[in-house]
């Protein structure tokens, strides 16, 4: 192997000089542990949501669930090649839309609730419009996005105008869809990049990876602001906490963790009575609550603040692939390989 | 921490990003968390999962009445 020039050869010393640095100064300012910190907040009742809804549709596993902004309507994405929009109080399907792949790995729904988007495997982001129909009776495809040299592994609307894109090939890209064009393209992760979260007031958002870190990202630039490190595989799942501080992140590690962000390290770390991975997470809307979806076909739920295991919804007889909380709090929806999609409230 | 790269170029766009990263404020996590504690005890009231409906007339999954307006 050619030994390294001396601009290289600095420029790993630096490097390694500045990771040591950052570690440091984490050190410096983790003056207390997070159950310090919360002795006069109440202990959690085990968590008491139960199925109020069993949503059936999906003739094959289920892989992504979106609530729309109106906290009622929800989108799945399944292997049998449907995106079906779901009114989660009735439990009626208001709309199936016939995908061209049946690969799809992730939904989103635009939180207007008039745009849906889509992708997997076919290495493309969809998007439908809700609210107007092609000549099939379906509703209408406005964008079919292309050009990722890897799966679309995660989509977000940051309007009805702009969606935000993670996808194998390593890269974040937002597109103009007025005008169907790529705005920003970068590489973010030095893996796959599997899952986005929006911050509270959609200035940032954060990221994770099977690189095995997460980022955080202002809307606006192409470089991370940090990185957060601690996870010891895939991150599986990101979720911004709502009061815009922190985020929670599920992993193929086996565990749940909560990252701080103005402190710019790892507070919090959950782990499930039994042993299986994690695909999916969220909160609840105090922030009180932490669930995540598991290989296990349940949803294990922890108290963020104390760190402590609150129970786990039971229903889903496969793995649970992903989980959303509605806006306003008042219900989760869940969806799994069992091919079902459930309400929990 | 993993960091491989190939070209002198990678390498200096990688430590300049960790120039940026290593230089940002860090408060105390024992600030950052009250805080966090004190946004929590804030919206507990609203948090559904944590104290349930108000009343059952805002709970959209009950069971509905057999009246309806002809």
């Amino acid at each position: 192997m050619p030994k390294d020039d001396p601009e290289t050869a600095g420029l790993k010393k630096e490097l390694n000089d500045l990771i040591a640095k950052c570690k440091a100064d984490q050190e410096k300012v983790a003056d207390a542990k997070l159950g310090e910190k919360c002795g006069d907040m109440g202990d959690l009742q085990k968590i008491r949501f139960v199925t109020k809804k069993t949503l059936k549709g999906h003739i094959n596993k289920v892989n992504s669930v979106h609530y729309s902004g109106d906290s009622r309507h929800c989108v799945t994405g399944s292997l049998d090649g449907k995106l079906i929009i779901w009114d989660t109080w009735s439990g009626n399907k208001v709309q199936v839309i016939p995908l061209r792949s049946a690969w799809v790995m992730s939904v989103a729904f635009a939180p207007s609730g008039n745009f849906v988007a889509c992708g997997g495997m076919d290495n493309m982001c969809t998007v439908y419009d809700v609210n107007n129909r092609d000549a099939t009776g379906s509703a209408k495809m406005v964008r079919e996005l292309a050009g990722y040299e890897g799966f679309l592994s995660s989509c977000r609307f940051l309007d009805d105008t702009h969606i935000l894109t993670g996808s194998g090939d390593m890269k974040i890209c937002v597109w103009d869809l007025e005008v169907g064009r790529r705005e920003v393209e970068f590489d973010a992760h030095a893996g796959d990049v599997v899952t986005i979260s929006l911050a509270p007031d959609m200035k940032t958002y954060v990221t994770g990876s099977v690189d095995r870190t997460c980022k955080l990202w202002d809307v606006r630039a192409e470089k991370a602001k940090q990185t957060f490190f601690g996870h010891e595989a895939d991150v599986n799942s990101v979720c911004y906490h709502p009061s815009g501080q922190a985020f929670a992140t599920a992993s193929e590690d086996k565990t749940a963790r909560l990252f701080d962000l103005r402190s710019d390290q790892q507070v919090g770390h959950y782990k499930p009575p039994g042993n299986s991975g994690f695909t999916s997470c969220g909160l609840s809307l105090s922030g009180r609550y932490l669930l995540a979806g598991s290989d296990d076909n349940t949803v294990h739920s922890w108290d963020t603040m104390k760190v402590a295991h609150t129970g786990q919804l039971n229903g889903h007889e496969n793995r649970v692939t992903s989980i959303s909380m509605a806006p306003n709090g008042i219900a989760l929806a869940s969806c799994s390989w069992d091919q079902s999609v459930r309400v929990w409230g | 921490m993993d960091m491989m790269v190939s070209t002198l170029q990678q390498q200096r766009a990688v430590t300049e990003q960790l120039r940026r990263e290593a230089s940002i404020k860090r408060i105390p996590v024992s600030v950052a968390v009250s805080d966090i504690v004190r946004f929590i005890n804030e919206h507990e009231q609203e948090d559904c999962l944590l104290v349930g409906f108000s009343s059952q007339k805002v709970n959209p999954f009950r069971e509905k009445s057999s009246c309806t307006v002809l």
